[in-house]
């Protein structure tokens, strides 16, 4: 071949060529579509729905105490639960639609998803003429993290929901092209932190450090399943150790920091200290500390619970499931955990069966999302960690997030069309 | 891409087919698979199973605790009161019951925050351009409903504002225990919707059921009844010993409630049913007890006594006490009110020791039991005991006799009696009549120290009564080895004196002298009965101990039978009734040992030869300027006569009366009008009446004064008007104090009224020593006027 190739092609062969590469480009698509066309994973997607499902029960049983109660939500004790259904059906669609799409498509709008969630992520904090300061962005509780849907009146939907699936795309797309290069330390190490770091911190300014820590999490994980070097996964793990001691076990909090200390003396001892601190700081965690007590083994029965009404504050939203253990008890709470470890196992198993590198990626990120999201989130309920505040997947009131989550899903589903049929024995 | 070498362009997107296997490809793929394990383990189970055994450790381990802290929150008790037991004297009259009242609270956190929601619901319709029904503002709110409370709770409007200020509490109380119907309702109706200009539900006001505690008589038995504190609990009296009896067990209804205090959409609901507490049913007898005390009252009044009386009236056949009163007293119903005005005169003035009474040394001498808390030297009326004791050991007996030359002298020192010129010889009889003191100290000295120190054991004097009573007293005596080293102490101690005992613990041992020789427990409680009436615990009323010997206790009465009828207990007879009694007045002794003032007393017991109730009065202080010689022959004995004339007929003790008494007997005086004159005069004399008088001329008696139906000493004149009318002028009441029996009748007939001569009989000596209705007094004709006959003398007791 090496000696054929010194002589310069003729228009003829070139042409000839071309078109066997047409004919090979065209063949190769096909054969990816058909690849896409083959069968979803029905035991990711089957987790998926009976999480999707039980989470809607649950959060009808939550929420509806305080929809009846509130004029926000009109008085209406079905509110919350009939707008999550509306997204959730929404979302299904899209994760049809997502799942249908060869997942390779992606890998080109790879690069537009980063610009579009870093514009997002700009856009919220971007100061501005309005009551709050900003320019577009929407606060609640002292934070802005929210941007209005055009032309969809007061809908809402956070900007870093969108960030997760332009990293988790990208990062996806990058690492896979990089290959072994992801063991050198600028294209590898550098190029990709830098990113992850300008994310991050776009996100603590809203301020949303459970964002942050979301982000920080799925786009460490891609970089380690990415084959970064050891090394730089020795000194990650060993600094985020270091860092979460130095703020969870010593008075850093207290006396440097100040800001976020009172998250961190609840943490410690949520009963300690005076009235005022348990009323006000310490709430929250007693409340879900209560609540979660009060379930026992069996629970106090689906729709029972007691401390749903107007003691646990965000009962329908980032302390859903203080009220699933409440009313299913540690039983019916572990198996809804058993539920999401398989769905994160199944997860994990379809990118390590996925057809290429980007495909797993792909797969792992937004596992690692659902994986991480569902684990900080429990943390946090039980107190095993400081309060932070995350959303339960496919639980947590929020219907945007809960349709990007479902299109997510999709993408795995997508992910596993195209992974071979093990061959019949 | 053309221009890239073939090995450059190939596709890097291509699926790593197994045809074509190239080494970076499949090394980055192991990589991604290898290290996807290590976050499957990391992510899909790790971190679950951390959460897990989290959640394992609230749930199991926690669980309990966490629980019952929740449901602390989110329940809302409601105590179901049970109601406290009744207590009810020996005929069934109520002493204490409890009803329900209201505490009405106030939710400092609901009141702020329902006022801050009005003012954001306000500013949005003004906002809206509204200016029809707006809501008030949260000041207007908290205005209207602190103006309400103050009004119907009548308490202070700047408190309520204040208490709506402490938002770290949930309960403030505004006033405890307010009756629930003129008070609890009136404000339940004003935090309802319809209740209330704002035309919502009042939020932050809430009532509690609660009982109160009612005590119809007042001040009657305030010491034996005593009083509750401010959780419903019995502080003091028989409401603190029979507490666990009395108090009921407080049923409660769990209801469910959200963090607002609303019922939530479900009901929970749980009920603990309450148990009503059990009755008391007491030995006490209201209507005796109001004698006692009446007949105390008018002693002190009377006699000026500085520090009050107390008076015990006994069942001497089994300890059961009938009435127990001391004086100063206090309101039940008002405990920490002093309800003496002379109590509360002295609160702030300057005591001895130069430091000022405060309130509480009143409150807690009002609530003193004289009776039972404080122990005296008894004196005279103990000398029943020497002479119990030596008459059981057969040391003296009628033939006995005792020479008194004014004093006797023992360890060398001199122990004058009562008359210096000396009882000269006596028989016992008359030496106890006399109250001889070198009499007593003969027969104590002939009992000998070891004997008579048994018999002061046996009597029960060494040890508290354990009469059911708040804080009995015990008695303060000499030990044995001191006791027994000279004669004084024994000396001394023969007629009472030197050692300190209660008076219950006297009238204790001295029912024993007259009742046959048996000790018995002195109580109050008869009978504990359940709210269904059944009896739960019964009084056990058999003797302690077997004291003396029946002949013994029989010779007792006998001579203290004749101290009444002759010596210096006269002023204690009861006319128709056989009375024994024993006067006594004994020296009070200071912190410094000195003698100054006296404590005097007399015990009675009726009837003499069977008795049924012995009674014991005391009166601490009496003044020494009311012309009666300080002694209790003069003072206590016709304040005890007049409570025993009382008591008897009241006990269904059948009054016989002598040839000389017999006019002097109640009788019913017959209707007469229609009969002749001769007609009315035989009917008079059948009814046993034996004066009569006409007015008028004609043939049939048109009225009569006093009506028929009445009933009035034999000894009443009646008036029997023949035509004539009746005149209605008033006759105004004589005074007869000072007069003898025949001239005080003669002063009060000849204004038109009638004498019922009380007390003392027989005619030297004896005079009018107190009338029942004052001089002056104007009376319709034929009223009664009583007059308590007896000596104002006496020296000696």
């Amino acid at each position: 071949m090496a000696a054929e190739r010194r002589r310069p092609m003729t228009k003829q062969e070139y042409r000839q060529m071309k078109k066997m590469q047409e004919k090979a480009r065209r063949q190769k698509e096909r054969e990816a579509w058909e690849a896409a066309r083959g069968p979803m994973d029905l035991p990711f997607f089957l987790l998926a729905m009976l999480l999707l499902t039980i989470g809607l029960v649950m959060l009808l049983s939550a929420s509806f105490p305080s929809a009846q109660a509130s004029s926000n939500s009109g008085y209406n004790p079905l509110y919350y639960f009939q707008r999550q259904a509306m997204w959730a059906g929404l979302g299904l669609f899209a994760m049809f639609w997502v799942s249908k799409i060869n997942y390779h498509r992606f890998e080109g709008l790879a690069k537009l998803a980063m610009i579009i969630s870093i514009v997002l992520l700009i856009l919220v904090i971007l100061p501005g003429p309005k009551a709050n300061g900003k320019l577009l962005g929407i606060t609640h509780n002292g934070a802005t993290r929210w941007l209005g849907i055009p032309g969809m009146g007061t809908m809402q939907f956070q900007p870093s929901e969108v960030a997760k699936v332009g990293l988790i795309v990208f990062f996806a797309q990058s690492i896979s092209k990089k290959r072994e290069k992801m063991k050198t330390f600028r294209e590898g190490f550098l190029y990709h932190v830098v990113i992850l770091a300008a994310m991050c911190a776009l996100t603590m300014i809203e301020p949303h450090l459970s964002g942050a820590i979301l982000i920080f999490g799925i786009g460490a994980s891609m970089l380690v399943v990415g084959g970064i070097h050891w090394g730089w996964i020795a000194a990650g793990v060993a600094s985020v150790l270091g860092a979460g001691y130095v703020v969870l076990f010593t008075d850093f909090m207290e006396k440097v920091v100040k800001y976020n200390a009172a998250r961190i003396a609840v943490w410690r001892d949520p009963f300690g200290g005076d009235a005022a601190f348990q009323r006000d700081q310490a709430w929250q965690t007693i409340q879900s500390l209560l609540t979660i007590g009060s379930g026992g083994l069996l629970g106090v029965g689906l729709g029972k619970s007691r401390q749903k009404f107007m003691f646990l504050p965000e009962e329908h939203n980032d302390f859903i499931f203080a009220v699933v253990v409440e009313e299913l008890g540690l039983v019916g709470a572990g198996m809804i955990m058993l539920l999401f470890a398989m769905l994160v196992i199944r997860g994990f198993w379809l990118a390590i069966r996925a057809r290429d590198r980007f495909g797993s990626l792909l797969v792992v990120g937004v596992t690692v999302q659902i994986a991480l999201q569902a684990f900080l989130n429990m943390a946090v309920v039980t107190n095993l960690i400081p309060n932070t505040g995350i959303s339960l997947p496919f639980f947590s009131y929020g219907g945007t997030a809960l349709a990007i989550q479902l299109a997510e899903v999709g993408m795995v589903l997508s992910v596993s069309r195209q992974i071979p049929a093990p061959r019949a024995e | 891409m053309a221009h890239r070498s073939p090995r450059q362009s190939r596709p890097q997107r291509e699926p790593a087919g197994p045809k074509r296997p190239v080494d970076s490809v499949r090394k980055a793929k192991q990589v991604i698979q290898r290290r996807t394990i290590y976050l499957l383990l990391l992510f899909g189970a790790a971190s679950f199973l951390a959460v897990f055994a989290k959640a394992y450790d609230l749930t199991m381990n926690q669980g309990e605790e966490l629980k019952t802290r929740a449901s602390q929150q989110q329940t809302r008790s409601t105590a179901i009161s049970a109601s406290r037991g009744t207590i009810y004297d020996r005929n069934g009259t109520v002493l204490a019951v409890s009803a329900t009242a209201d505490t009405v609270f106030l939710e400092p956190r609901a009141i702020q925050d329902y006022a801050r929601q009005l003012d954001q619901e306000r500013s949005k319709l003004l906002a809206e351009g509204k200016t029809s029904g707006l809501p008030l503002t949260g000041q207007a709110y908290k205005d209207m409903v602190a103006e309400t409370m103050a009004e119907l709770l009548e308490i202070d409007k700047e408190d309520v504002y204040e208490k709506m200020e402490r938002t770290w509490s949930r309960y403030e109380i505004l006033k405890s225990r307010v009756d629930k119907e003129t008070v609890g309702d009136r404000v339940r109706a004003f935090i309802t919707r319809d209740g209330n200009p704002t035309g919502r539900t009042i939020q932050g006001i809430h009532l509690q059921s609660d009982a109160k505690r009612y005590y119809p008589y007042g001040s009657l038995a305030a010491h034996v009844i005593g009083f509750l504190d401010g959780d419903n609990h019995g502080a003091y009296g028989l409401e603190a010993i029979y507490e666990d009896d009395l108090d009921g067990k407080t049923g409660m209804a769990v209801t469910a409630r959200d963090a607002s205090g609303a019922d939530p959409l479900f009901q929970f609901e749980q009920y603990y049913d309450a148990e009503d507490g059990n009755s008391l049913r007491l030995t006490i007898d209201a209507n005796i007890q109001s004698y006692v005390e009446r007949g105390l009252e008018n002693m002190i009044h009377q006699f000026g006594a500085a520090n009050g009386a107390q008076g015990i009236v006994m069942d001497p056949r089994n300890g059961a006490i009938l009435a127990i009163a001391s004086s100063p007293s206090y309101d039940v119903n008002n405990p920490r009110e002093i309800f003496d005005p002379a109590l509360q005169q002295r609160v702030g003035t300057e005591k001895e020791n130069g430091e000022l009474v405060t309130l509480g040394d009143m409150q807690r001498l009002q609530w003193r039991s004289k009776s039972v808390n404080d122990t005296y030297e008894p004196g005279s009326t103990y000398k029943i005991l020497t002479l119990s004791m030596a008459l059981e050991e057969n040391l003296v007996g009628s033939g006995s006799s005792f020479h008194c030359s004014g004093s006797k002298t023992v360890d060398g020192r001199v122990i004058r009696c009562s008359k210096k010129g000396g009882h000269g010889l006596q028989n016992l009889q008359e030496a106890v009549a006399h109250s001889c003191n070198p009499a007593f100290i003969e027969m104590g000295l002939k009992v000998g120290p070891r004997k008579y120190y048994d018999y002061l054991e046996s009597f029960g004097l060494f040890d508290r009564t354990g009469v059911d009573l708040q804080g009995e007293a015990g008695s303060i005596f000499a030990e044995y080895e001191s006791f027994s080293r000279a004669d004084i102490d024994l000396a001394c101690y023969a007629f009472g004196q030197n050692f300190n005992v209660t008076p219950i613990q006297l009238i204790t041992a001295q029912a024993a002298c007259i009742n046959g020789g048996y000790l018995y427990k002195p109580h109050v409680v008869e009978q504990v009965v359940d709210p269904e009436g059944r009896v739960v615990k019964q009084f056990d009323d058999a003797p302690v101990r077997r004291v003396i010997s029946e002949k013994t206790s029989a010779k007792v009465r006998e001579i203290l039978e004749f101290v009444v009828a002759e010596g210096t207990g006269k002023n204690g007879q009861v006319a128709g009734y056989r009375i024994g009694g024993k006067t006594g007045t004994a020296d009070k002794r200071n912190e410094k040992g000195e003698t100054k003032d006296v404590i005097v007393s007399f015990l009675c017991f009726a009837p003499a030869d069977d008795p049924q109730v012995i009674m014991l009065l005391t009166m601490d202080t009496p003044s020494r300027n009311t012309g009666t010689y300080v002694s209790g022959g003069n003072m206590v004995a016709p304040a005890s006569s007049a409570i025993m004339a009382d008591i008897l007929p009241y006990l269904g003790i059948a009054p016989q009366y002598g040839d000389d008494a017999l006019t002097a007997a109640d009788r019913t005086v017959p209707a007469l009008t229609g009969e002749t004159r001769d007609g009315a005069a035989a009917k008079l004399k059948e009814y046993g009446f034996a004066a009569c008088r006409t007015v008028g001329s004609g043939e049939t008696v048109t009225d009569q004064t006093p009506e028929g139906g009445a009933i009035v000493p034999g000894s009443a004149e009646i008036i029997l008007y023949m035509g004539e009318e009746k005149s209605g002028a008033l006759c105004t009441v004589p005074g007869v104090v000072g007069l003898s029996a025949a001239e005080a009748n003669k002063a009060i007939a000849n204004a038109g009224l009638i004498m019922k001569s009380a007390g003392a009989g027989g005619a030297q000596g004896i005079q009018a020593i107190s009338q029942s209705i004052p001089e002056g007094t104007q009376l319709a004709a034929g009223t009664v006027v009583t007059v308590q006959m007896g000596q104002t003398s006496n020296t000696a007791d």
